[in-house]
């Protein structure tokens, strides 16, 4: 497997950002539920601070893939109809804009809160505000909800779309995204090689899984 | 021979009055502490508390101080770490409202600082306490500078699982900064 994408595939380094990602993010949306429900007690406030550390840790990996996004190609369209390509780029927006906003409005709705942060208990990572402010901090507690919503329901489109190409139009979509091997690649069906050479690569939206 | 009488009187008089008494202008005074959550330092303050001032530098066998807190008048600029301070793990205010430190002895340690020995009562727990004390006096004017060092659970501040240290620090140093006026008489 290329560590760079290609025309046809994606390289390494951006399976291994989605599939990190995915999973950081999934299990973030579990953690993000289930800790409100705890009792307030010392359990609760390190389960808070794991919640931030990984938080943290999706927003620095998000931007290295955004940097990473600008040096790398990115593999041409499988052919779809035009509404679904639109679909899938509105999402794709919509899911870099989850995760960079849903940990930056952690950070705020923390730094305003005066509650300390940590990664990992490694190092002190600043505040965004200077001390406590109440009417900052429901404004990035209600935008952390909402964006928790924006998240689920572009995660359902995005995993929905993908395995309705896997299974229904039984294109490549899904398989040249897995982490293992390349064989998605080598057994992408002609058809989407000829389709790919149709569309105009500069103006049409995008679907693919990244 | 009746003015020495008189002086001497008046000496005694003054002496067993007791050091002069003063009066505290909240507005201007602080009572302050700093602890530590998650490993990062956290400032907090009582706002409401009284404080009895008698003091005089040059008879310290006659100073006294008595504070009285009233602790729901915490506040460490965190909603959430406030609430939780006013549960019964922590300071408990429906049952405990009130804190009370009183002096019993006042000395000059080796270094000509001032000391003052005295028992500070949290919750229904009572343990000797002293403050490293620094009194600037001009005039009528004078301000009052008394440092502790606590530990939280000697006061069952923090109990069950909160007695957990990795969270909230066992250490909680105490700052009270008085601004001070001399009572007329």
């Amino acid at each position: 497997m290329p560590i760079r994408n290609t025309d046809h595939a994606w390289g390494s380094i951006n399976k291994a950002f989605h599939w990190i990602l995915a999973l950081l993010i999934i299990g973030m949306g579990f953690l993000g539920w289930y800790m409100t429900w705890l009792p307030n007690a010392p359990g609760k406030i390190k389960i808070y601070a794991l919640h931030k550390s990984i938080g943290l840790t999706i927003l620095a990996l998000v931007l290295l893939r955004i940097l990473w996004r600008q040096f790398d190609r990115r593999p041409s369209e499988l052919p779809m109809p035009h509404w679904q390509a639109v679909a899938a780029r509105g999402v794709h927006i919509a899911l870099y804009g989850v995760m960079l906003l849903m940990p930056l409005s952690g950070w705020l709705f923390n730094s305003a809160g005066n509650f300390p942060l940590q990664w990992f208990g490694l190092f002190h990572v600043p505040s965004l505000t200077d001390g406590e402010n109440p009417a900052l901090k429901a404004i990035a507690g209600i935008t952390h909800l909402i964006l928790f919503w924006v998240l689920l329901v572009a995660f359902v489109l995005h995993a929905g779309g993908a395995l309705k190409h896997h299974f229904i139009d039984r294109d490549s979509t899904l398989r040249r995204m897995l982490p293992w091997g390349t064989r998605a690649e080598k057994s992408s069906p002609p058809p989407a090689m000829t389709a790919t050479h149709s569309t105009p690569n500069s103006s049409s939206p995008t679907e693919v899984k990244s | 021979m009746k003015t020495v009488l008189l002086f001497v009187l008046a000496s005694g008089f003054c002496a067993s009055a007791g050091a002069r008494d003063w009066s505290t202008d909240a507005a201007a005074s602080k009572l302050g502490f700093s602890g530590t959550y998650q490993n990062e330092k956290f400032e907090g303050q009582f706002k409401k508390f009284d404080a009895v001032i008698s003091f005089d530098a040059a008879d310290l066998s006659k100073a006294k101080f008595d504070v009285t807190v009233d602790v729901a008048s915490v506040n460490t600029a965190n909603e959430e770490r406030d609430g939780s301070l006013k549960d019964k793990e922590f300071f408990d205010f429906a049952k405990f409202p009130k804190a009370h430190f009183v002096t019993s002895a006042f000395r000059k340690a080796a270094d000509g600082s001032i000391e003052a020995d005295g028992t500070l009562t949290v919750r229904d727990k009572s343990k000797p306490v002293t403050l490293k004390v620094k009194f600037s006096e001009a005039g009528d004017k004078a301000t009052l500078d008394a440092d502790t060092k606590l530990n939280r659970l000697d006061f069952d501040v923090g109990s069950g699982d909160w007695k957990d240290t990795s969270i909230i620090g066992a250490d909680v140093l105490v700052h009270a900064h008085l601004s001070l006026t001399a009572k007329a008489g």
